[in-house]
């Protein structure tokens, strides 16, 4: 195996920074060797820093979109933690009709607009279209939005085909959601029509601007934000902060914590699981004599 | 380690029972089963690592049959197709079914052995797997019960953090 060195280090853990946000230290050098070894040899490469030196020099890009797809992790499963499942399913989701019918004039139907913001190969996404359709028995009667996003297009390509392997569905499916929501490829099972056409799937860089994502009642952002640094989780959940409804929820990993990161964020708690909002400026907040 | 729990299928007794000395002699847990019938109802009773079946069995359930009834009973079972010269086609139809590999007659004991031993690779490597997700797992929700309790305790310190400073500064 070709080893990296201290300086090699710098200069590729500086680059996989700028194109992913992603911050690696010198603890993880073994994941830069194990998941980039090959591309050495595919890019006749003698070094890891001559495979950054090509990757920046590369107009196409899609040096760039390889490693991408290698260095970032997809560890994900459908139902991943029930906790937030459960939150969304007797919690969230019934408040936000509760508040949105109350506040609308019926004439529009209530939108619910769910956003994965970093959804691997789809399982967290349509976990959720599961749990709506399973809660909505007048489903049609609601403007629901599903947005699925990842900086990894092959991750986007495979979540959008909605195909799974047996270890994939294995653990977190309930046979009956199984049977349900899915149908029997050979050895793989494929995601059925009426949940997949609930979800679209889209590239997107959590670095970059959000621009054109709209604007959104729930946030997933679950075990994404522990990959980058301080400052970046910062501007992450900034951007959040602004394409979230003043009355939205932000969900974050369960092992996860804003403390620190970001003060417009307070926790709240429901039986064992915490999700965020957006605090109200102090002003609204002295008026509510319930507080 | 060959901890492998295998069922052979064949009609020619005398394969059978060279499949059984042999894969004896390597530690191998054996069954066997001279016809499609006894196979099928062998797989119903019990679990197999590995189902190692004939594809052409005439009358009753062939080796196709076996796969499906081996698939059905336990995903997780694999299933080696052995083929006459002929029915090279059939084995990779019976692949595409979910058979991991097939091989051609006179069977190569050499190369069953290896077909072997990577399923049991396979095995252990899918059995660490699960029992690191397992322990992920573990440590995951005792951590987010601890990070839970301590964010909402910080968010409630603050609010009165903030209130005392309202109070201090009128």
């Amino acid at each position: 195996m070709t080893e990296i060195s201290p300086e090699e280090l710098n200069t590729v853990s500086k680059y996989i920074h700028e194109i992913t946000g992603i911050r690696l230290d010198q603890s993880k050098t073994y994941l830069i060797e194990t998941r980039l070894e090959s591309l050495l040899e595919e890019y006749d490469c003698v070094s890891y820093d001559e495979l950054q030196y090509k990757a920046r020099a590369d107009l196409t890009k899609s040096l760039q979109r390889k490693i991408i797809n290698r260095i970032t992790t997809n560890e994900t499963l459908f139902f991943r933690d029930a906790g937030p499942f459960e939150l969304l399913q007797h919690k969230i989701v019934p408040d936000l009709i509760d508040l949105r019918t109350v506040n609308s004039s019926g004439l529009f139907s209530v939108p619910i607009r769910i956003w994965s913001a970093a959804c691997s190969t789809g399982q967290e996404i349509y976990s959720i279209a599961v749990v709506l359709k399973e809660l909505l028995p007048d489903i049609e009667g609601y403007n629901i939005r599903l947005l699925g996003t990842d900086i990894s297009d092959e991750a986007i390509a495979k979540a959008s085909y909605g195909k799974y392997n047996k270890f994939e569905i294995e653990r977190g499916l309930s046979r009956y959601r199984l049977n349900k929501y899915f149908t029997p490829h050979g050895d793989m099972w494929k995601i059925k029509d009426e949940i997949r056409a609930m979800v679209s799937f889209k590239k997107f860089n959590l670095m970059h601007p959000l621009m054109g994502l709209g604007k959104f009642d729930i946030v997933f952002c679950r075990n994404v934000a522990i990959y980058f640094g301080l400052e970046d989780r910062k501007k992450l959940f900034d951007k959040i902060a602004k394409v979230l409804e003043p009355d939205g929820y932000l969900i974050i990993g369960s092992t996860e914590s804003l403390t620190g990161v970001h003060p417009g964020f307070e926790p709240k708690r429901h039986l064992r699981s915490i999700f965020y909002q957006l605090k109200r400026p102090i002003h609204e907040q002295s008026q509510d004599p319930g507080r | 380690m060959n901890n492998l729990k295998i069922l052979a299928v064949d009609d020619d007794p005398s394969t059978l029972s060279l499949l059984e000395k042999k894969l004896k002699k390597e530690g191998y847990e054996i069954e066997t089963a001279g016809n499609g019938a006894d196979a099928v109802r062998l797989i119903s009773k019990y679990r197999f690592d590995v189902v190692l079946t004939d594809l052409m069995m005439p009358g009753g359930p062939d080796g196709i049959a076996v796969l499906e009834a081996a698939k059905e009973r336990h995903g997780n079972t694999e299933v080696i197709l052995i083929t006459g010269y002929a029915s090279v086609d059939n084995a990779v139809e019976a692949m595409k079914k979910g058979a991991s590999d097939y091989l051609q007659k006179p069977i190569n004991l050499e190369e069953l052995f290896l077909r072997l031993e990577k399923i049991c690779n396979l095995k252990t490597l899918v059995r660490d797997a699960s029992d690191l997700r397992e322990a992920m797992d573990v440590t995951e929700a005792t951590a987010s019960e601890t990070i839970q309790e301590l964010e909402i305790q910080v968010a409630m310190l603050q609010e009165k953090l903030q209130r005392i400073r309202e109070v201090i500064l009128k």
